[in-house]
């Protein structure tokens, strides 16, 4: 009886410990990856403390971040200002941000892209090995760019359409991060200045400003539109001439036209309706579309969920953009009629980043597929001196991959027609004004576009706000998408247009080899 | 008492001779980075006492389970390389004009601790005093718990400490012993009316009242610990010990199920009332809540078991320090597991339980040997006593089950811990000698 009792105790007793045994599993084997990166491990704390942390570099090899031990301590040198919030920093004292955190087991060498490679290295408790990145940043167009924003608040992101290769994506005001990522006891007074300046540095505009878009909005309304069947290039509204004198009266709400100026109003299609940027126009294309269809092509162009920079298991997470307001991770669902026809011209809740505008760009320039942002292009050996460009040994190659489609390619075309109008055509040509022409200045290039000047609430001056992509002439493939955003600096035509066709200019002659 | 011997106790010891040393070679090589084996008195030392051990048994003749030692001086090696490679400062003794590190102090713990196992299993030849006179050790026992609560020191909210001078004693430890045993006794006595049943209380069928009266007396003094002296992880010990007991005596399942809800329901009245038990539930269900705070220990745990992974980082070469401090506090008592399990891996680790299963096992069948029910019942409480506190501070540690502050038998840095636990293997060789003494006259009489 005994006897009997015992052995099944002694199941039970095995079973517990096969319990324990699972359980000691979970953390030393399926969670380990998790545990092992996280920020407050002691070993991640030691070896970023003292290991020679990996270099980053640009598209071509300069160098834009590098690290050197001194009695001990790593301490990290920034180059480039201009590159400060992609990049992020690396501080002994105050963490780590941007493609440093992201990367930042890669960087430290606590993590090896092969698996079979870490087994081994575990096996052998080898010594980590820092490994180096080399970004798709091309650091001349970078500098350009940030050049081009000076002491404005504000942004420029340019993608290539056709891979989703980040080409540059500045963020200003800047700062430099070498100050605090060095000696942690010096570090408190370089980080105070920055974390004390009242326009926020510290924010990448590019992923987590938040902008109302106004009129640049019109192009993804027209999209929408065009390839859903909601409108053709020919379609007109009747009543629209009339309103554009006396408003456009929905459920109770009366659109009203921004001033024309010397424009007359008439019965407009869509080519001349982007060229003045009619907001009644647009009302009425947003109620032709209608609320469910509105946001289902929004959430196809990347709205309402957060945006990745990279796959797989290392990105930079781009805060979501909404057409509507905000509910739990996505965007919910349009309020009234009156919400639809004021988010069309990109007023009402619409709140968006200028990343997924650009995206919104190249996707017309790509011929109606998204594609997929990325940021990091590779993964190196260590360089044994960085100064002198990055070790040829590529470990890891990153690529955006094939993106998805949006838009039918022929409803993309007559979007990229009517983009073309609004900067180049008669009456385009007025409002995109006269600091995009330099771009026209290469002969034979055209460019799509549309400038935006977002309303603000309060009696705040608005944004102004430009996205485009070049070269759009037919037959042409576009190599540059972008937007521009310059906060609380007036209309679109005065402040940002001119630079988003200098940006693309400056890269289609970089390209060209000048 | 003619001496007989132990081949296969010899053998499985022998490996030792090596590895021990060897242990503390290599986490002094790893630390130092020097290519020399560093001093490596304390293991000799260790060795030594286990060999002496076993040759003391052998010339008195003992005839008991020859696997019990050798596992238990393996695991005692595992935890001496590890609390001798830990920083010593902080824990130790202070003798009048020396202070002893914690290696050398727990070394010491092990020479008495082996000498009481030695004394134990041969001195224990007739087992009357602790069958008949089981109340009176159960007053003892109780005695013992009303002098805690009086005059213990508290430490981490929960456990209770005696002093004797310098020497802390946890008197939790001895009482673990006297509860077996008297449980032992009792159920030795009564069980069979206990496994029938003649009282019903509605869909349960119950043993007569009288005889469950001092059966529920032990359940209520169990709770008792739980409320007065908070500490769960004692009280799920001998709640556990009781329970696997009280199953082994009438094969009963249901009572343990009743008695695991009774203490659920004990538990969660300890919730609400004590802010640390809801500290250590809380820390159970998410640690990384407040990574940095309350949850700090739980967190650099889990985090040592990830460094470990499944190969280990090598003796000597995890557990980094932060400025000179080991990241976990209370690392070489109650977290001496995790830090096996770092440097050791995940096949260190398993290989460490499943040492601690070949006693279990060991003991179970030194119980359906036994000659007598209160043999068989002792035995089964000794093991149980040992696989559960295993099992407790194991689970705690990877957080099966909320974490206790309870040690891990042999390798923990403890001295009421160490003594107890090899008193318990005292025990069990004592009664694996009485019945191999009693199949050699069977054998001898056929």
């Amino acid at each position: 009886m005994i006897a009997v009792n015992i052995r099944r105790l002694a199941f039970y007793l095995v079973l517990s410990f096969a319990v324990v045994a699972g359980g000691l599993s979970w953390w030393q084997v399926v969670d380990a990856q998790r545990l092992a990166t996280r920020q407050d491990n002691p070993q991640v704390i030691a070896a970023r403390r003292s290991a020679p942390r990996g270099a980053i570099f640009d598209a071509r090899g300069q160098l834009l971040a590098s690290s050197v031990v001194v009695e001990g301590t790593s301490r990290r040198t920034y180059l480039d200002p201009a590159f400060a919030q992609v990049i992020g920093y690396a501080s002994l004292r105050y963490g780590t941000t941007g493609v440093e955190r992201a990367w930042d087991d890669l960087l430290t060498g606590r993590a090896d892209p092969n698996p079979l490679r870490e087994l081994v290295d575990q096996v052998l408790a080898r010594k980590p090995e820092s490994k180096d990145l080399t970004l798709t940043i091309d650091k001349r167009l970078q500098d350009f760019a940030a050049a081009k924003l000076g002491k404005n608040q504000g942004a420029v992101v340019a993608i290539d359409p056709a891979t989703g290769a980040v080409l540059a994506m500045v963020s200003s005001p800047s700062f430099n991060a070498t100050g605090f990522s060095g000696d942690p006891e010096a570090a408190q007074a370089a980080w105070d200045a920055v974390a004390g300046d009242p326009h926020n540095p510290f924010v990448d505009r590019v992923r987590q400003g938040h902008y109302t878009p106004g009129s640049i909005m019109k192009v993804l309304t027209t999209a929408a539109a065009l390839d859903s069947g909601a409108i053709t290039p020919q379609t007109t509204f009747a009543d629209q001439p009339r309103q554009e004198t006396e408003g456009f009266l929905v459920d109770g709400f009366t659109v009203h036209e921004h001033g024309l100026g010397r424009i007359k109003p008439a019965l407009w299609n869509l080519s001349p309706a982007l060229q003045v940027s009619s907001n009644i126009f647009f009302a009425h294309v947003g109620l032709e579309v209608g609320a469910d269809r509105y946001l289902d092509y929004a959430r196809r162009f990347g709205f309402c969920s957060s945006i990745r920079l990279g796959t797989g298991t290392r990105y930079l997470t781009v805060d979501p953009s909404y057409v509507s307001a905000p509910a739990d991770g996505d965007c919910a669902a349009f309020a009234d009629r009156v919400e639809l026809a004021n988010a069309a011209y990109g007023q009402a809740q619409v709140d968006v980043t200028p990343l997924q505008m650009a995206l919104v760009a190249a996707t017309i320039a790509n011929g109606g597929v998204v594609p997929q942002p990325y940021v990091v292009r590779d993964l190196r050996a260590h360089a044994a001196s960085p100064a002198d460009g990055p070790s040829p040994t590529i470990l890891e190659s990153y690529a955006g991959g094939g993106g998805h489609r949006a838009i039918s390619s022929g409803a993309a075309a007559e979007v990229r027609s009517a983009m073309i109008d609004a900067v180049q055509g008669p009456i385009g040509k007025l409002y995109a004004g006269a600091g995009a022409v330099t771009l026209y200045g290469i002969s034979g290039v055209s460019t799509a576009g549309k400038t935006g000047t977002a309303e603000r609430s309060g009696g705040l001056s608005p944004h102004s706000w430009f996205i485009g992509f070049a070269p759009a002439q037919a037959g042409a493939t576009p190599s540059i998408a972008i937007a521009v955003i310059i906060e609380g600096s007036g209309d679109g035509n005065v402040r940002a247009a001119p630079i988003g066709g200098a940006v693309m200019a400056e890269w289609l002659k970089l390209l060209a080899g000048g | 008492m003619h001496a007989v011997p132990r081949p296969v106790e010899m053998r499985m010891l022998l490996p030792l001779v090596v590895l021990v040393p060897l242990g503390f070679a290599v986490t002094h090589i790893a630390q130092s980075g020097a290519l020399d084996p560093g001093p490596l008195g304390l293991a000799i030392a260790y060795v030594g006492l286990m060999l002496g051990a076993h040759l003391a048994l052998r010339l008195t003749g003992q005839r008991g389970d020859q696997l019990l030692l050798p596992a238990v001086a393996t695991i005692g090696g595992v935890g001496m390389v590890m609390l001798n490679r830990l920083p010593q400062g902080g824990l130790g003794i202070d003798l009048p004009g020396v202070h002893l590190g914690m290696a050398t102090t727990q070394l010491l713990w092990f020479a008495i601790g082996v000498s009481a196992m030695v004394a134990v299993a041969v001195g224990f030849r007739d087992d009357g005093f602790l069958r008949h006179y089981k109340y009176t050790w159960a007053l003892a026992g109780a005695l013992l718990l009303v002098l805690t609560f009086l005059f213990g020191r508290e430490v981490n909210g929960a456990r209770l400490w005696l002093y004797l001078g310098p020497i802390g004693f946890q008197p939790g430890e001895a009482i673990k012993l006297v509860l077996v045993i008297f449980i032992a006794g009792y159920l030795a006595e009564k069980r069979s009316l206990l496994a029938g049943a003649s009282a019903r209380l509605g869909p349960l069928r119950l043993p007569p009242l009288p005889y469950l009266l001092p059966m529920l007396a032990i359940f209520v003094i169990v709770m008792l610990i739980v409320v007065i002296s908070r500490d769960l992880g004692t009280a799920l010990l001998f709640l556990g010990i009781f329970l696997t007991m009280l199953f082994i005596a009438t094969g009963r399942r249901s009572y343990v199920l009743i008695g695991l809800l009774l203490f659920v329901a004990g538990s969660f009245v300890a919730y609400q009332l004590y802010e640390h038990v809801r500290v250590r539930v809380d820390n159970w269900i998410d640690p990384f809540a407040d990574p940095s705070g309350t949850g700090y220990q739980t967190v650099q745990a889990l985090y040592a078991f990830g460094r470990g992974g499944i190969f280990g980082e090598g003796l000597g070469q995890g557990l980094p320090t932060i400025s000179g401090h080991l990241p976990i506090p209370a690392l070489p008592t109650d977290f001496i597991f995790a830090a096996v399990a770092e440097e050791l891996g995940l096949i260190g680790a398993l290989a460490l339980l499943a040492l601690v299963l070949v006693v279990v096992f060991r003991g179970l069948r030194t119980a359906m040997l036994a000659r007598d029910d209160f043999s068989a019942m002792l035995a089964v409480g000794l093991t149980i006593s040992l696989g559960l506190q295993t099992l407790i501070i194991a689970a705690g540690n990877v957080k099966v089950i909320p974490l206790t502050w309870i040690t891990f038998p042999f390798v923990s840095y403890g001295g009421s811990s160490l003594l107890t636990s090899f008193v318990v293997i005292g025990l069990l060789l004592a009664i694996s000698h009485r019945s191999a003494l009693d199949s050699e006259a069977r054998e001898q009489g056929s």
